[in-house]
């Protein structure tokens, strides 16, 4: 599935839904969203500003946006929360060393005002490396269980072979469809 | 900018880096005409600022001699200095029945790209399509 079948899976109640992607350099961002159209990922450079991929189906579009995720980049992520309906956070579980910075940087997106009660996956990718912590170990050693605000969910996946993408993106599209549910009874 | 049949990924076609001169001339794509068959399409732009832009946005419209067939308007907001960056659309085809002949949209086919801060024009390009 990409994310074209995700577009058609969306409930049309709103005319368009915002994904950010988020996470350290080097976690796979761009390379999950080339995976999802199918496209080549042999020579992928880190992102030095944002990519966004734009689909439309029946007047309704879908924006996704990865923004990079080195260090100099990380304070301008906020320029980019306004109008969020989901939040993927891309975690590279083979990196160890920068565990506990990865899980810091969840931490203050998960304050953030514009991002409250927004649902958050979290890929857990790399899970083709043999040194890759298991979504268990990362739930675990990020306290992800502390998270108490909104939904969330944590997917094993590889960016490289596909593993675990689809089943992320079911995912959020549930939970935007649930949250478009929720705005249309309010309404009614 | 670069074409693909957005179902299968395949790059169909690419510019390689138009620099300066695309804000000056008209440019021209020379596309295979399998694009027309693809299901869906997407268009990638990739573009580089050395400023910060606030509220960056753009207009694209696809006109066939000159009648609009498709318009995206697109709010980028912020723009990092010294960034990279870059938009793909993905379109889906019209019903079969509705596809034009290759020979009949081939040089009259233009995308027309303007760029925006705010209210203020920074640049506009415009392509030319073929379809070979």
């Amino acid at each position: 599935m990409g994310l074209l079948t995700l577009l058609r899976k969306l409930k049309r109640t709103d005319q368009e839904a915002r994904i950010l992607v988020l996470g350290l350099d080097n976690a796979g961002k761009t390379t999950i969203l080339k995976k999802l159209s199918e496209e080549d990922i042999t020579s992928i450079m880190p992102t030095q500003g944002f990519n966004i991929k734009s689909l439309m189906h029946d007047e309704f579009k879908l924006n996704v946006w990865d923004i990079g995720g080195q260090k100099s980049i990380r304070p301008y992520w906020r320029n980019y929360f306004d109008q969020t309906d989901a939040l993927i956070y891309v975690i590279d579980s083979a990196d160890k060393r920068r565990m506990e910075e990865t899980g810091e940087e969840l931490g203050q997106l998960l304050e953030e005002d514009k991002l409250s009660e927004v649902p958050v996956l979290i890929y857990a990718n790399k899970q083709d490396l043999m040194s890759a912590m298991a979504p268990d170990e990362i739930t675990e050693g990020l306290n992800l269980h502390t998270i108490r605000d909104r939904p969330w969910h944590i997917q094993g996946c590889s960016a490289k072979t596909g593993d675990g993408l689809q089943d992320g993106m079911e995912w959020i599209v549930t939970k935007i469809n649930d949250a478009s549910r929720a705005r249309g009874e309010e309404k009614a | 900018m670069d074409m693909r049949d957005a179902e299968t990924g395949k790059l169909l076609w690419e510019s390689g880096k138009w620099g300066q001169r695309m804000l000056r001339e008209e440019m021209q794509a020379r596309v295979p005409k399998e694009i027309l068959e693809c299901r869906a399409v997407s268009r990638e732009l990739n573009f580089t600022s050395q400023e910060e832009i606030r509220q960056f946005r753009l207009e694209q419209r696809i006109f066939l001699r000159g009648a609009c067939l498709e318009e995206w308007f697109f709010d980028f907001g912020f723009v990092i200095p010294g960034s990279t960056n870059s938009w793909q659309q993905t379109i889906e085809a019209a019903a079969p029945e509705d596809m034009r002949h290759p020979a009949e949209l081939s040089g009259k086919v233009t995308i027309e790209t303007s760029f925006y801060d705010g209210k203020t024009l920074i640049a506009k390009t415009l392509v030319r399509v073929f379809y070979v």
